[in-house]
């Protein structure tokens, strides 16, 4: 491979990281404060993914400007199902056997929701964006993964803003630092769990409208996302907006190269070896398990604390 | 009323109901009809699929019970079918179960089932345990084919075979000019059975005629990837002519997005089964011109029973058979009738020895002959099309069925 195929490679990554972190912040949003791991996750991608697609269907309306409608929409969705379901969970520090539970058959009956509204058939959006390229000589960049980024990024700026900057952002830091010590000083904790699992469903809407613009989608849409959410918390810190997208980088460095860079291999004499690509996966859920081992409040908490050692 | 005399009435009452169920039991029994049992999914992620092999089995169905359904020699008179249907809902414990339960609370005389391989592993198990004869129009995998069960049958051609055909296609191009000799192959197929044996298919045929094409990737990826361009990659780095993938419709649609936007070229693309989706088509458009694709049954078929099918079906359904689905159904039912035709008689095990041995003529399938191999699986060979422009499919080989010339290289 020459350097060129390797910038091209890096370029690819970094346009996975952006993908990658949008989908992943929904979640940690709604674990870092709620401590439920939400399973229903993937459903919500779905949901997105298919309100895209009908506005750009019915209405004509540019699919990322579908994904940005997303975020109110799925905001007051989520507010319903918090309403409807989460409220009645027990409270707890950690993850509940049945919020795990809860989740995971509000996830069923989204999917087969899915099926009766959209049936089985694999649905797609059609752009003059889908398949052009920008080249730069032997640099490619596809317009709609540079599209989707640029969202992206926008969106965990704007969450980072709010997380610093706002009243709400404020008292959802300090439940997921403190919950005890948050309720002393008067934040309103069934109040800011609500706003989060809503903020959390909202970005997780706005996502699946976004990866509608990438790949194909069936109401079983969302899995292979989740698995990689979980990785990217886990790596990032699971209730860190800042090291989702570090979490983010470092899976979609690791997912490239891992099978484009020769390993040296001993076999009568030393030769170079390139791992096969089925073996991405087992790559990302390696790190996953490292990660756990060694960095259990992620890389994110790896540095706060080597900050406050300083 | 004493309570002696209740318990008396409720006694009676009992015996009555009891009397009712066995006599009911004993009517049910009665063979004045022949059951066929079938379990496909009609919901969940295959129901798509399993809904058109459903209406596949129903309308070969409807065409034998018209005619006054299967002639039974033991019987001395035509019986006609009674199909038992259960939805799997996508779920292959369920499928087990169910296709467990057709055989034996229903007692079903045969079963067709299974759409998609890991479905159709799931029955699999069955037929032999209860000595049931089954057959599946919707899983080809040849680890279903190869555990030496005496009742299992598959209406479907191997993968194996998908690849030895697509090769054998592309060493006719290189015969007829159209491609040189000892252009390099790049294969990346999905990690399944299904890429396995695909690739296993290639890789025979090449090594039976040598000097036709090297090899010079041989990669598998995973099964609905989020992201192929490290793949990609590998591809470009592999300098190869011809392009050859296997994999499922999102990964198809995904990995030719992802190649089209890396800018690759190929003198001929494939990705196994896939191509001509009208999915794939809306999703990428023009973006799928010219690719190949080895399958099971075209409507385009010549074949003056083929597209008598596709009228009928036409006219009992309303839309068209989409893909190969209800075709390779629709043989399995009319496969089985004319095996309890030739045996005589609703006896199970010698229903599946004439099953073993018989050949359905006039099959819609290609080479109009549907007959099961040594192992259970049919072995019919496969026909390959090739998308063109403006949302055309051209059937382009083999030569007796095309409907096109093949283009290569792709432009």
């Amino acid at each position: 491979m020459t350097a060129v195929d390797y910038l091209n490679l890096l370029i690819s990554a970094l346009l996975l990281a952006g993908i990658y972190a949008a989908m992943a912040v929904g979640m940690t949003v709604i674990y870092g404060v709620m401590k439920i791991v939400n399973l229903a996750h993937a459903g919500f991608l779905m949901l997105g993914a298919y309100f895209a697609y009908e506005l750009f269907n019915r209405f004509h309306i540019n699919p990322v400007v579908g994904a940005v409608l997303a975020l109110p929409f799925f905001f007051l969705f989520g507010m319903g199902v918090h309403w409807l379901l989460v409220r009645w969970l027990p409270k707890s520090d950690t993850p509940t056997l049945s919020s795990l539970l809860l989740m995971f058959g509000f996830w069923q009956v989204l999917q087969n929701v899915g099926y009766l509204v959209w049936g089985t058939e694999a649905y797609s959006i059609l752009t003059p964006l889908t398949i052009s390229s920008l080249r730069m000589g032997q640099i490619s960049v596809p317009k709609v993964s540079l599209v989707v980024f640029a969202a992206a990024v926008v969106s965990l700026v704007l969450l980072q803003v709010i997380m610093n900057r706002s009243w709400f952002g404020r008292s959802m830091r300090s439940v997921i630092q403190n919950p005890y010590a948050a309720q002393i000083v008067g934040v309103d904790d069934e109040k800011t769990a609500r706003l989060s699992f809503a903020l959390g469903t909202a970005f997780a809407g706005f996502a699946g409208g976004l990866l509608a613009l990438l790949y194909p989608f069936t109401p079983d849409f969302g899995p292979p996302f989740l698995l990689r959410s979980f990785v990217i918390i886990v790596l990032g810190g699971l209730e860190s907006v800042s090291g989702v997208a570090l979490g983010a980088l470092i899976l979609a460095l690791t997912e490239t190269f891992s099978i484009n860079v020769p390993f040296p291999w001993y076999s009568h004499g030393w030769t170079s070896y390139y791992l096969p690509a089925s073996y991405q996966p087992a790559v990302s859920f390696v790190l996953l398990v490292v990660a756990l081992l060694v960095l259990p409040k992620g890389i994110a908490g790896l540095l706060e604390k080597k900050w406050r050692t300083a | 009323m004493s309570s002696s005399s209740l318990v008396k009435r409720i006694k009676s009452l009992a015996v009555l109901t009891l009397l009712v169920a066995v006599l009911g039991v004993i009517g049910a029994t009665a063979q004045d009809e022949i059951k066929i049992g079938v379990v496909l999914p009609t919901t969940g992620a295959e129901a798509k699929a399993g809904q058109y092999q459903k209406e596949g089995v129903e309308l070969a169905i409807k065409q034998i019970n018209a005619k006054g359904g299967i002639y039974v020699k033991e019987k001395k008179k035509k019986l006609p079918i009674k199909e038992v249907f259960y939805d799997d809902g996508t779920d292959q414990a369920k499928s087990s179960s169910l296709a467990e339960r057709a055989m034996t609370s229903d007692n079903v005389t045969a079963m067709i089932g299974g759409y998609s391989t890991p479905l159709g592993e799931a029955e699999s198990v069955m037929p032999d345990r209860h000595q049931t004869p089954w057959i599946t129009a919707g899983a080809a995998a040849t680890s279903i084919f190869s555990r030496g069960y005496k009742y299992t049958f598959g209406a479907l051609s191997p993968i194996f075979q998908l690849g030895f055909t697509t090769a054998e296609f592309l060493g006719s191009l290189v015969d007829q000019g159209k491609l040189k000799k000892g252009l390099k192959v790049a294969m990346v197929v999905e990690n399944t059975d299904h890429g396995v044996d695909y690739v296993n298919g290639i890789q025979d045929w090449i090594k039976k005629h040598p000097g036709y094409f090297e090899v010079v990737l041989n990669e598998k990826f995973e099964y609905k990837a989020t992201d192929f361009s490290a793949v990609l990659q590998k591809i470009k780095t592999a300098k190869a002519d011809i392009f050859l993938s296997d994999a499922h419709l999102p990964d198809y649609i995904t990995m030719q997005r992802q190649y089209l936007q890396a800018g690759l070229h190929h003198q001929v693309i494939s990705y196994g089964a896939r191509g001509p989706e009208a999915d794939a088509r809306k999703a990428l458009g023009a973006g799928t011109d010219y690719i190949l694709a080895a399958l099971w049954w075209s409507d385009k078929l010549p074949y003056p029973q083929a597209q008598k099918f596709v009228t009928d079906y036409k006219a009992a359904y309303g839309r068209p058979p989409d893909s190969w689905y209800a075709a390779t159904a629709y043989d399995a039912m009319r496969i089985l009738a004319q095996a309890i035709e030739q045996a005589g008689t609703l006896n199970k095990t010698k229903i599946r020895d004439v099953l073993a041995k018989t050949e359905l003529k006039g099959s819609l399938l290609p080479g109009q002959v549907l007959k099961f191999g040594p192992t259970g699986q049919a072995g019919y060979p496969f026909l390959v099309t090739q998308n063109k422009p403006d949302n055309k499919v051209d059937i382009v080989y083999p030569k007796d069925a095309a409907t096109g010339p093949p283009v290569a290289p792709i432009p």
